[in-house]
């Protein structure tokens, strides 16, 4: 069985979890002798140096089946690119590769309507189409959430969207919704990582027959961590991921505060990430402002850390550092890799209680849960987490390992096997 | 002074004894004009005026003696009180020419006592005298707190011409004449314009204007007559170089003919020939159906050859590109268009319409197929608003009257209206979904026979841009014999995003609003007025529809 798998990014050259998800599989795929995998990941300004004159679609570093598709000229009113080449290049290397599969993880970058392009080059193709989030659904980066309130957003509508991103009409909104139906019909399966994103996609009047729920699997890691500091007291918390205003660090912040306005000073909070030039200028300031205020406190008297980012290799190490992983996540967290990372180090999660983590996460089992943006609530689970005696000991042990990367293999060869539905 | 009379008589100047009555200061007191020139050096003396202009044109030299209290006492004709009339304050703003011969002149006068009687121009090699009768005349907040005596008054003017001949720009003396003959000499610049500019100039002053009372009326009262027919003839030259020799490409599959031929005129968005095809494409029967896109929009080129290219190799449909060198209006490109169409089938769909029903062009068949000839030769569908209501669903016609309270002017500005049928009803309201004639339908989604429409010469050309072209097409169906219809074959139509709107194109709407009502107002006011017409072909239907 021949499976095309047609990426955002190479995670090589732009890290992001849709594309390690995409090359991941595809390299589980490469170790099964029933699967012939080619990947076909997107390139673009972010990557010059890789563009060669003339090509469209070329190899990658001499590796066999990678391939870049080298875009350019990208819609994002539209979701869809707009030179002519890419299209005849893209057609012609499904006609030269003749997949059973094509399997898309995300279109940005190369454009929805060549989901449209494969069904019309190849009728009897099986389409795949992994959603990493709902930019199909909503064009405010597929968040879901409000722009007028920072509320979750359940629904989609013209008025809705225009209230979101009022600099485009109600009218557009309803033609995007339509667009981005019409290029989906063309797809036979759609996986997510999350079983409550199905419900998302079916809310929006989508199959929900046509959805399967395939999780995103981890790398077997080689070493073990050590538990975490034998004193007892577990009141060391690690932030890791990007510094966006979705990932709500902001939240923690304030719990921060809050905390110390309580009077409780005796924990520490280590911030790992980067990416903050992504936030918006608001947040952005309030959270230079913090660790620039927190950084004038002598160091005995910090609550919180700033690292900076970190390389995978380093993840070991500063999950060490820490006792529970923070995800305050404020929109409609997908799969949340960090839970993974966080359990396969033997981490409990203290999350949001909406989105991916929610789904994961089991309250009082294996990790806790508190109100989506509530700073309040989050501050009172900190206290919780170190003030009560056993309850990260109980918690760590209801942790159930993380879903490997053959486990993830296996549903999607699952879904490619599966017959076509008439 | 009357410069012409004085002229003449100096070339023949009177030589008669001075009257034996003749008083120096009572002359001059009873004729300031005089004293003024006298003090000016004009004239050595009041006798030497009245030897040379004042005995010819009758002047009074007779002391009135004591004057009776709060009475009016004339001392001379009142056509003589005219030539006395001072010269008029104004300002010409712009003088603009084009090189096709159009001529927009812009400014204002104080005529609000003695009015505006014709605007010459000078130039060299060339003169002009445009009448005021043909002038806009507009509100000039600006000149209101110098010149106003409490009174509104419109001072500001504006006026076309269409030469139709190589005119050139540059000095310029410009003569403000007033009815009494007093005149203004200006010597103002004249810049050149393109033809396209100038018309666009003209159309943007005559939606932006400030007027004195209802723009809506004002405007339309603007063109009536010799300006707005200059307009028409200067757009008509426009058209016709517009769609000279436009470039055509196809693209996708080539059939000999097909069942239909949807002909789409794209104005500003590119992106809607993508989206159409899109759409359009997601059923089957669409492969018997070709589109022809035709643009007004030449800076739009590049983008829809490289679309229809990509649409070919993704959607897979059969699509015809015709591109004009400039906007040609709605009504030229479409005739144009349909010159390239493969079949006896003509639909005129405006970009912004998409399928309601997938199955629409099985449904469009079934109408075609199953209806008497008659019903179907031009027919519309109902429309829908992205918010799921009711847009349209047929046209009918109402009128709207203003009487003029400004002297000079026709006592009474009519204008027809399009008013749609339905328009926000809710989406399965039956008795405007039902088959029936209607006095119209419109533009943004006709099918209609070929041999019908070309014998109806196709849409009116002479209409500004785009609007009422619909109906004017409808009505002469109708005139010839053959009602509109609607039929159930439902359309989304996002209406007015499937282009852009500048004020350039209001003022083009304003002169075909008038034109429309020129053309078709006595018909209507006699047998289509208001939703139940009392046309015998379609009073039944329509009393039945809104019963």
């Amino acid at each position: 069985m021949k499976v095309l798998i047609v990426s955002l990014y190479h995670p090589e050259l732009v890290r992001g979890g849709a594309q390690q998800v995409a090359y991941e599989l595809f390299e589980g795929l490469q170790q099964r002798a029933d699967v012939e995998p080619y990947l076909l990941a997107s390139a673009d300004h972010n990557s010059p140096a890789l563009f060669k004159s003339g090509a469209r679609i070329t190899g990658f570093d001499g590796r066999p089946n990678e391939f870049l598709f080298l875009t350019q000229e990208y819609d994002y009113a539209w979701e869809k690119g707009a030179n002519v080449l890419l299209v005849e290049a893209f057609k012609e290397f499904l006609e030269l590769i003749r997949p059973d599969v094509v399997h898309f993880h995300h279109f940005l970058t190369f454009g929805i309507d060549l989901l449209t392009l494969t069904r019309r080059v190849l009728p009897e193709v099986k389409i795949v189409f992994t959603a990493h989030e709902f930019l199909a659904i909503c064009p405010a980066n597929g968040h879901m959430v409000r722009r007028t309130d920072a509320s979750l957003c359940t629904r989609a509508s013209a008025v809705r969207c225009h209230q979101c991103l009022p600099e485009r009409l109600p009218e557009h909104y309803f033609m995007r919704d339509m667009w981005m139906r019409r290029h989906l019909e063309a797809v036979d399966v759609f996986t997510t990582p999350s079983r409550f994103m199905i419900s998302h996609y079916t809310n929006w009047g989508l199959d929900e027959s046509k959805f399967v729920h395939v999780t995103n699997g981890m790398r077997a890691r080689g070493v073990t961590l050590p538990a975490a500091s034998k004193t007892g007291a577990r009141k060391r918390f690690g932030f890791f991921g990007q510094m966006v205003d979705a990932k709500g660090l902001h939240v923690l912040l304030e719990a921060v505060a809050l905390l110390r306005a309580g009077g409780f000073t005796d924990f520490t909070v280590e911030i790992n990430g980067d990416n903050i030039h992504f936030a918006t200028p608001k947040r952005r300031a309030e959270i230079e402002a913090f660790l620039a205020a927190e950084a004038e406190f002598p160091l005995a008297e910090r609550n919180v850390l700033f690292n900076g980012s970190y390389h995978p290799e380093q993840l070991r190490a500063r999950m060490a550092r820490v006792d529970w992983v923070v995800v305050p996540s404020v929109w409609w967290e997908i799969f949340c890799l960090v839970i993974s990372e966080a359990w396969s180090f033997g981490r409990p999660v203290i999350a949001s209680n909406a989105g991916g983590p929610a789904e994961r996460v089991r309250d009082g089992v294996d990790g806790m849960l508190f109100e989506l943006g509530d700073a309040r609530a989050l501050a009172d689970a900190m206290y919780r987490a170190c003030t009560e005696d056993g309850l990260w000991d109980s918690l760590a042990a209801g942790i159930t390992p993380p879903a490997r990367q053959e486990e993830m293999v296996e549903g999607f060869v699952g879904v490619y096997s599966a017959r076509k539905a008439a | 002074m009357a410069p012409a009379a004085q002229q003449e008589d100096l070339a023949n100047p009177v030589h008669a004894p001075e009257p034996p009555d003749f008083d120096e200061q009572i002359y001059l007191r009873l004729n300031p004009d005089v004293l003024l020139a006298v003090a000016a050096g004009k004239f050595g003396s009041g006798l030497e005026h009245y030897e040379r202009f004042g005995r010819a044109e009758g002047r009074p030299i007779t002391d009135l003696g004591t004057l009776p209290r709060g009475r009016v006492v004339p001392t001379a004709k009142s056509r003589d009180t005219a030539e006395l009339a001072e010269a008029p304050v104004g300002v010409l703003d712009a003088i603009r020419i084009s090189p096709a011969g159009g001529i927009y002149v812009v400014g204002w006068v104080n005529d609000s006592l003695d009015r505006l009687d014709s605007v010459d121009l000078h130039f060299q090699g060339w003169s002009v005298c445009l009448d005021a009768a043909a002038m806009a005349r507009v509100r000039r907040p600006d000149a209101e707190p110098a010149s106003g005596n409490g009174t509104p008054h419109a001072y500001g003017f504006w006026g076309f011409l269409y030469a139709a001949q190589r005119l050139t720009a540059g000095a310029c003396n410009v003569v403000l004449r007033l009815k009494s003959g007093a005149e203004l000499t200006l010597s103002p610049h004249a810049e050149m314009a393109e033809d396209q500019d100038l018309r666009n100039i003209a159309l943007g002053q005559l939606a932006q204007a400030p007027y004195l009372g209802n723009a809506y009326f004002a405007a339309a009262a603007a063109v009536d007559g010799e300006l707005g027919d200059q307009l028409l003839d200067f757009n008509r030259m426009l058209t016709r170089r517009a769609v000279n020799a436009p470039y055509v490409e196809r693209f996708g599959p080539r059939r000999e003919n097909y069942k239909a031929s949807i002909i789409v005129c794209l104005y500003g968005k590119p992106e809607y020939l993508f989206l159409q095809q899109a759409m359009f494409s997601r059923h089957p029967a669409m492969r018997d159906y070709e589109f022809i896109y035709v643009s007004n929009s030449p800076e739009m080129a590049e983008t829809l050859l490289r679309e229809a290219r990509r649409c070919a190799l993704i959607y897979g449909l059969s699509v015809t590109l015709v591109l004009f060198s400039g906007n040609a209006g709605f009504g030229a490109a479409n005739n144009v268009a349909a010159q390239y169409a493969a079949s006896s089938r003509l639909i005129i769909m405006n970009p912004d319409v998409f399928p309601y029903d997938q199955d629409w062009a099985v449904k469009h068949e079934a109408v075609l197929e199953g209806m008497p000839e008659a019903q179907t030769r031009l027919f519309g569908v109902p429309l829908y608003y992205d918010d799921g209501s009711l847009m349209h669903a047929g046209m009918y016609f109402e009128a709207d009257a203003m009487p003029s309270l400004t002297p000079g002017r026709r006592p009474e500005t009519s204008i027809l209206r399009v008013e749609h049928y339905g328009k926000g009803a809710p989406p399965e309201t039956a008795r405007f979904l039902r088959p029936r004639p209607v006095p119209a339908v419109t533009g943004a989604f006709i099918s209609v026979a070929r041999d019908w429409f070309e014998q109806l010469d196709g849409f009116t050309e002479d209409y500004i841009f785009g609007h009422y072209e619909d109906a004017d097409l409808c009505l002469k169906s109708l005139e010839a014999g053959c009602a509109a219809w609607l039929h159930d074959v439902r359309l989304w139509h996002l209406e007015g995003k499937g282009s852009i709107r500048t004020p350039v194109h209001e003022g083009g709407s304003a002169v075909n609003r008038w034109l429309f009502t020129k053309t078709w107002g006595e018909l209507v006011c006699a047998e289509l007025l208001g939703p139940v017409p009392e046309h015998p072909a379609l009073r039944a239907a329509a009393e039945e529809a809104l019963a």
